[in-house]
């Protein structure tokens, strides 16, 4: 049941970070959370075009490693490369289904625990720059109005990945889209930093490096450099 | 022009880098000037980078590739420098639009004088290791197409490659092909583990990096598969155990 009320708190905070130190990941992954949160779905990941084609992982409701290596698998088999392909949403209600269509993809959904998904293409006019992957626990569609929320918040989250400069020419949708990509790769080294240094899992560094990030006011892309470059420790 | 399959990428980029190395030991000079060919450009260089001010060229196809750099390095501003600073590619098909003007006033100047009436600065880059900057430029202004980016990027990955292969001490034929072929070395784990062994090491990312890539090809198993082992504990570097396989030092 999509939790209505959450929506308009969702939009107003996901505004408040359109903001001169706006960073893409943070951004995304602020996105990611509130679309699970607002749709009740079990878990949401952002899949981005990178230059050569494929897609990447760029954010996720939880950093859970088996979610994130679940969006992994869909470099190049699921919902999400079809959904991009074909610029429409693919439904995915009983993962069960398509363990032929999917081998790789559908095991790891159902390990994980899913057994439903969905995958919304992110679109820019024309183009499509990624795809949002909602993960449900229960078998079955979602509701219309659920699908056409969850459509929206995939348009806000292409708005926000692309409003740091004024979109007129190809390439810097292409910039933007390899720099957000790169920063996500950061943010995984930055991750094994904290994680070996201290002893966590990987979700449990990515929210200790985010809360370090907010509470100092810092871009959260910025801190993972440093933390890699070791000019941070924490 | 040869009629190519481009899905397959990353195997096209090396087979295309072989046509210019004709059986040497592959080389940055050869990726400089399968892209040149590839993305219709004039013109390539590579300059490692210590920093956005600190750097070398260490190839360039002409006289005008080489100059890109030390415009850049003369006024401290350019493409080279915000690709390397911002981590992501800065592509300027039109030297003269008032875009560029405003963003390198001096540089743009400079360039387009000596020539340059394009610029395409692709990072060298692994997540915040930072090699340097693959730089294109032509002579004529001109946005490229998507899919001379996407060559233009995949030959930097190729660049990329072989300067890390570099870092590693050894770069044999071998070593690089079994390194190319490896499809898993993008993967989340590898970086992860990166991040991982820097610690367990005490050295930097570039280094971590290469190490975990020899013990990968000491092993011949796939990087990711390592990185793996690594992420779950089952496989630690330590600075005073020297690992089967592993190169000491």
């Amino acid at each position: 049941m999509m939790r209505e009320q959450l929506l308009a708190e969702a939009f107003v905070e996901l505004a408040d970070t359109l903001v001169d130190d706006f960073d893409v990941i943070d951004f995304l992954h602020q996105v990611a959370t509130r679309c699970a949160e607002v749709l009740d779905v079990a878990a949401v990941g952002i899949l981005l075009v990178d230059q050569r084609g494929a897609l990447q992982v760029a954010a996720a409701s939880s950093e859970q490693s088996r979610l994130l290596e679940l969006l992994q698998v869909q470099t190049n088999q699921g919902p999400c490369p079809e959904s991009f392909q074909a610029a429409k949403p693919i439904a995915v209600p009983d993962l069960n289904q398509v363990t032929e269509r999917w081998p790789r993809f559908s095991t790891q959904a159902l390990s994980v625990g899913f057994s439903a998904a969905h995958a919304i293409p992110m679109r820019l006019r024309l183009t499509v720059i990624g795809a949002l992957n909602l993960f449900m626990e229960q078998s079955g569609t979602l509701p219309t109005d659920t699908l056409r929320v969850a459509q929206a918040l995939a348009d806000v989250a292409t708005i926000g990945l692309l409003q740091a400069r004024t979109i007129r020419h190809h390439e810097t949708l292409a910039e933007q889209l390899q720099t957000a990509l790169n920063s996500r790769v950061i943010i995984e080294q930055a991750k094994g930093v904290l994680s070996e240094r201290h002893g966590f899992g990987m979700d449990q560094a990515f929210a200790r490096l985010r809360s370090n990030a907010r509470n100092r006011n810092i871009r959260l892309s910025d801190l993972a450099r440093d933390v890699v470059e070791g000019t941070e420790r924490f | 022009m040869v009629a190519v399959d481009h899905s397959d990428r990353g195997a096209w980029i090396w087979t295309r880098i072989g046509l210019e190395s004709r059986g040497a030991p592959f080389a940055v000079k050869h990726v400089c000037a399968a892209a040149v060919a590839e993305a219709d450009v004039d013109g390539a260089a590579v300059t490692l980078m210590a920093s956005a001010s600190v750097w070398q060229t260490l190839y360039a196809t002409d006289a005008v590739a080489e100059r890109l750099g030390e415009w850049q390095l003369d006024f401290g501003e350019g493409p080279t420098i915000d690709a390397f600073k911002e981590g992501g590619p800065v592509l300027v098909p039109d030297m003269d639009s008032l875009d560029a003007l405003t963003r390198w006033p001096v540089f743009v100047t400079e360039a387009s004088m000596g020539g340059v009436k394009a610029v395409f600065a692709l990072p060298l880059q692994v997540g915040a290791i930072r090699l340097g900057v693959f730089n294109l430029y032509r002579g004529v202004s001109g946005p490229m197409d998507a899919r001379q980016v996407a060559d233009a990027l995949a030959f930097a990955d190729a660049a990329c490659t072989l300067l890390l292969s570099d870092a590693e001490g050894t770069r044999t034929a071998a070593d690089i092909t079994w390194h190319r072929d490896d499809r898993s070395a993008h993967q989340i784990q590898v970086h992860q583990a990166t991040g991982m062994v820097l610690v367990q090491l005490g050295v930097n990312a570039e280094t971590a990096l290469a190490r975990l890539r020899a013990y990968a090809y000491a092993h011949n198993r796939p990087l990711s598969e390592v990185a793996i082992d690594v992420v779950e504990r089952r496989l630690r570097f330590d600075p005073e155990v020297r690992q089967e396989g592993e190169e000491v030092g």
